[in-house]
């Protein structure tokens, strides 16, 4: 067993782990944060994709050992009680999602993308979801949520912890 | 479904490049960023060690020094994408951000992507236009090869099992060369490459090429320099010559058919992509 100490969405998490266990089965079987989903078996889909030092990984590409010592952020941080993040939000009001089983990945890859560009066009907002597969919506009100959110969060106060 | 990391093996983190050196000696595999590693041993668990060479900290940077610029190998492409280099380099920050998804840039390394070695590793056209020697480390001593000499085969490399790949090195290219980048796929996005080229041109002040290096990934089971399309080249001007030229010099070029393309098609795209990619290093002058 291998021991990780991880600052998960803000707390510090440790636990006893085997090494081999991925960080995205650390977050759901160990710490029961299922919102962080698993789509495939060959680092392709993104649904699992949670920030790492505020970086969009796929936790399914990753040990629970090497987020050691790092501060990791999902999905479970971004709606403060009953307000959802701007992010889910415009999701919620642009039909941005049908199964909603991509949509965690989303919106943790469009959080990590507009901190660092607050302004993107709909070609860039496209380019920076080309590591998260949707089988359902066919990524056109994928788009329109995350540039509906990047207005409404322009001039926001900071939102996302990462 | 990929539940685990597939190792039932040792985890070993080693702090510093001593302690990395002694772990790989005694044997086991490096871990990088994992973007090759995780998705091959799904299914095929790890018989060695695993040592996990992240907590290295000397192995993460990019740094231009007298004689080359020296990539650490842990330096991933979103750091190659984003530091700022000579025009020479603009081929390898455009292959970088090729490379999977955002989050495969975040995690992936130049280092690993050499050391998997696969024939449509997109770092390795760029690199291979750069004349780019790679450092191999061990606790014996450290040996510097040629990128085409470490690259031996098809997935193979000269890395020995105690060595770590620890930097790619650069010389410094001609002044004020142009660099370019070219990818197909068959879609836009996170794809296998079914070609690739990459440039470097030089140029004298009337357009005519002194220096030119062109490599083409995916065509073979390493990708290769073209040496006489290159000699052809020198002393043309890069806005006009005869493109037929360059489907003459393709010769050493042995694509294979498969799920993505046929030989013919990939002859056919590597002779349009080694033109775009000219244009490119000609264009913006
Ligand atoms: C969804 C997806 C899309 C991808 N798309 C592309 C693409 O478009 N183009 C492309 O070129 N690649 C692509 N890749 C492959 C991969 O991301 C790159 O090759 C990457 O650069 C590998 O680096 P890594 O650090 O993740 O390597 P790892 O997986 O950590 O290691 C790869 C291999 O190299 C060895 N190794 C790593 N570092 C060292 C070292 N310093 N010394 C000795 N041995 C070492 C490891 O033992 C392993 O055998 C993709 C991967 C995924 C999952
Ligand atoms: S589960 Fe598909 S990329 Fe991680
Ligand atoms: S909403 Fe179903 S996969 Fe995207």
């Amino acid at each position: 067993m291998t021991n990780v100490s991880v600052t998960v969405n803000g707390q510090s998490r440790e636990a006893d782990v085997e090494p081999r266990t991925l960080l995205v089965y650390f977050l759901r079987e160990t710490l029961g944060l299922t919102g962080t989903n698993v789509g495939c078996d060959t680092s392709t889909c993104g649904s699992c994709t949670v920030l790492v030092d505020g970086e969009s990984v796929k936790s399914c590409t990753m040990l629970a050992a090497q987020a050691d010592g790092r501060d990791v952020t999902t999905i479970e941080a971004m709606a403060h009680g009953d307000t959802m993040h701007p992010i889910q939000d415009a999701f919620h009001r642009n039909h941005g999602l049908q199964c909603g089983y991509c949509t965690p990945g989303m919106v943790m890859a469009a959080a990590s993308y507009l901190q660092e560009n607050p302004t993107p066009t709909e070609e860039d907002v496209r380019e920076a979801l080309e590591g998260n597969l949707c089988r359902c919506t066919g990524y056109q009100n994928i788009v329109k949520s995350i540039l509906d959110a990047a207005g409404s969060m322009s001039g926001a106060p900071e939102t996302t912890r990462a | 479904m990929l539940r685990e990391g597939a190792m039932s093996v040792d985890y070993l983190a080693p702090a510093d490049m001593a302690a990395a050196l002694e772990m790989r000696g005694a044997g086991g595999t490096v871990l990088a960023g994992g973007t090759d590693l995780f998705p091959q041993h799904v299914g095929r668990p790890m018989t060695q060690p695993v040592i996990d060479i992240g907590g290295v900290q000397e192995l993460r940077d990019i740094v231009d020094t007298p004689d080359a610029y020296r990539f650490g190998a842990l330096a991933r492409w979103a750091d190659v994408a984003d530091t700022d280099l000579p025009s020479c380099f603009d081929g390898l920050r455009a292959a970088a951000r090729e490379v999977g998804s955002v989050q495969v840039q975040n995690s992936g390394t130049i280092g690993g992507n050499l050391c998997n070695a696969s024939p449509a590793a997109d770092g390795i056209p760029p690199l291979l236009s750069l004349d780019a020697s790679v450092e191999l480390t061990s606790t014996v001593g450290t040996r510097v090869l040629r990128l085409d000499e470490f690259l031996t085969g098809y997935r193979a490399t000269a890395l020995r099992p105690d060595e770590l790949l620890t930097a790619v090195l650069v010389p410094r290219g001609p002044d004020g060369a142009r660099s370019s980048f070219r990818k197909l796929g068959l879609r836009g996005y996170l794809v296998i490459s079914v070609v690739m080229v990459a440039a470097v041109v030089a140029a004298s002040s009337d357009g005519r090429i002194t220096d030119v290096r062109l490599a083409v990934g995916a065509c073979s089971p390493v990708a290769q320099r073209l040496p006489s399309l290159e000699a052809e080249l020198v002393d043309r001007r890069i806005d006009d010559f005869d493109a037929a030229v360059i489907a003459r010099h393709l010769g050493a070029l042995t694509p294979i058919d498969d799920v993505r393309a046929t030989a013919a098609y990939r002859f056919e795209a590597a002779s349009v992509l080694v033109h775009r990619a000219l244009q490119a290093c000609g264009s913006e002058r």
